[in-house]
């Protein structure tokens, strides 16, 4: 186990407004394993990626990392450990640098590697995620959007982390390029060993991507199954709505829905 | 009979770098009544296309448009500007993909839908719009219409916001009513439920619809003819079943097999560029050979 979430409570006040964002949430990350947190908007499942990220405090409940209670306050060795790739990587990246800097930054940051091997290593980590190593000199605006998520994986994957939180990270782009960037994803994780916490709203995508799905409603869990389970006899009302509500394109998802779905 | 016929429509934007020409000539016709997709990914040329059906490229003055687009029998090259205007909010009228930054903030939603029937019928009385905007906010299951009138958008939800935007969008009775990406920015059962509902009330006021979208799901569920665009030309199109049970284009297939599949199946290894995808369209017959 990498990360254990236990009893996770997150109330936001706003003046006179009071939001429960999550509510005791408990939840084990597994080495080596795709838990996919699934819910809409509202649904807490940024929240919960935020805290276990050290953005900020949970109100109640603790998370354990390798064995010991992750600080509120993370040093930089926790920060490498647990990183982010997030749905637009355009505000991820500095403007202004170009991507190899960006990859070399991490690396200095860390202090990865020894210093005289950093060049080679930005140029393998974008040979790694298909991409041209020419393109260290670009910046972030001359590649496009999946070029850009793809040197955001890079950067996630030059820190060497334990676990590496994705939001949303395919939502903003196109099918073609989506396809190419979760298939990306699934290959590093099987070659490298890496473990994924993957924050989506997307069913479909995650049922040809996750090992284990956590469905979020309102900052509740609902329910907890491996992914086979889930898509095969889903047992919460809600899930079986969201499921209702995916937009499909096959007879055969079209049959699968009208069997398992609910009323959305 | 058809509504909107364009044939062989042409757009280059001149820019500081030289001419960019981004419709290379696209063919398409709606039928009154008819519910037309074209689905694309971003930078096809979809969102142009329905700008200029709405007359607004058109005044844009790096724009060169050639083609033509034949609105009731009327092509649009030869209105006037104020003419074009007079048709928008009118004859046709569109609806965007977030419903809250297309409202205006500052202002309730009552004197907003106001200001949309005045379109319709100029000089309409504030009882008589009030009365006219409660009955079209019931039409689209809002059940607190006062309550919504007297509200700003901010304090509304997004599928809220959304529902006054249909209502808005069909309340001065268009023949055409553009969808850009409709429900892209609500979560799915919201999305699900506004689709449902945007798809009885164009049957109800037999209002046609040009939906605009990257969503392959939503497409098969609302369409009843579907084009494919794909980087500034139609590759494929047909009634929505036959394009997307027999899909012929080598674009159509990636995109269908790229689409992650509620089945599972795994992720196929789709390129993301192909010489194949610039291959001849392929339009598929009413019967449903192609």
């Amino acid at each position: 186990m990498i990360l254990q979430i236990e009893n996770i409570s997150k109330t936001f006040e706003t003046g006179s407004h009071r939001v429960q964002a999550l509510d005791d949430i408990t939840l084990a990350v597994e080495a080596g394993e795709c838990l996919a947190i699934v819910g809409e908007s509202g649904s807490g499942k940024s929240t919960l990626a935020n805290i276990v990220l050290g953005l900020y405090p949970p109100g109640r409940g603790r998370l354990v990392f390798d064995g010991a209670e992750l600080p509120d306050q993370r040093s930089l060795a926790l920060r490498r450990a647990i990183q982010l790739v997030q749905q637009n990587p355009l505000s991820a990246l500095n403007p202004r640098r170009s991507v190899g800097a960006s990859l070399r930054l991490a690396l200095d940051v860390h202090d990865i590697g020894p210093r005289a091997g950093r060049g080679a290593r930005v140029r393998d980590l974008l040979a790694a995620v298909g991409l041209d190593p020419a393109l260290e000199a670009r910046a972030p605006a001359a590649l496009s959007g999946g070029q850009r998520q793809r040197v955001a994986i890079a950067r996630a994957l030059a820190c060497e982390s334990r676990l590496i939180v994705l939001d949303e990270p395919t939502s903003a782009l196109d099918v073609l390029v989506q396809a190419q960037v979760l298939r990306l994803l699934h290959r590093l994780r099987q070659e490298h060993g890496l473990t994924y916490l993957f924050i989506t709203h997307d069913l479909a995508v995650v049922r040809n991507i996750a090992t284990r799905v956590a469905v979020f409603q309102r900052g509740r869990m609902v329910e907890l199954a491996d992914t086979e389970a889930l898509f095969s006899a889903p047992a919460h009302p809600y899930t079986r709505a969201l499921i209702s509500a995916v937009p499909v394109i096959t007879e055969e998802e079209k049959a699968m829905r009208d069997r398992l779905g609910g009323k959305p | 009979m058809t509504l909107l016929s364009i044939r062989d429509l042409k757009l280059t934007f001149r820019l500081w770098s030289g001419p960019v020409e981004v419709l290379h000539g696209i063919s398409l016709a709606i039928g009154k009544g008819e519910r037309v997709a074209l689905v694309g990914e971003s930078g096809s040329g979809k969102s142009v296309t329905a700008r200029i059906i709405l007359g607004l490229l058109q005044e844009q003055r790096n724009a060169r448009i050639s083609g033509t687009v034949e609105f009731e029998g009327r092509d649009l090259a030869r209105l006037s500007a104020r003419e074009r205007m007079s048709m928008r909010g009118r004859a046709m009228s569109m609806i965007f993909q977030d419903p809250t930054s297309s409202l205006n903030p500052v202002y309730r939603i009552g004197p907003q839908f106001r200001e949309v029937l005045d379109r319709g019928s100029p000089g309409i009385s504030a009882a008589e719009a009030r009365a006219r905007a409660a009955q079209m906010l019931a039409e689209v299951s809002i059940r607190e219409p006062d309550r919504v009138l007297d509200s700003y958008p901010f304090q509304l939800s997004g599928g809220m916001n959304q529902r006054v935007m249909i209502a808005m969008a069909l309340a001065n009775r268009p023949a055409l009513l553009l969808a850009d990406e409709p429900g892209t920015a609500l979560d799915v059962t919201v999305q699900a439920q506004t689709l449902d509902l945007m798809r009885g009330l164009v049957a109800d006021h037999g209002t046609a619809v040009l939906f605009i979208s990257h969503n392959l799901g939503v497409v098969r569920e609302f369409a009843d003819r579907t084009y494919v665009i794909y980087r500034g030309r139609i590759v494929e199109s047909g009634p929505t079943a036959a394009v997307f049970g027999d899909p012929r284009h080598a674009y159509t297939r990636a995109l269908m097999a790229a689409q992650p599949r509620l089945t599972g199946g795994g992720l196929p290894d789709i390129p993301e560029r192909d010489p194949a995808f610039d291959a001849p369209a392929i339009h598929h017959a009413a019967g449903g050979a192609a």
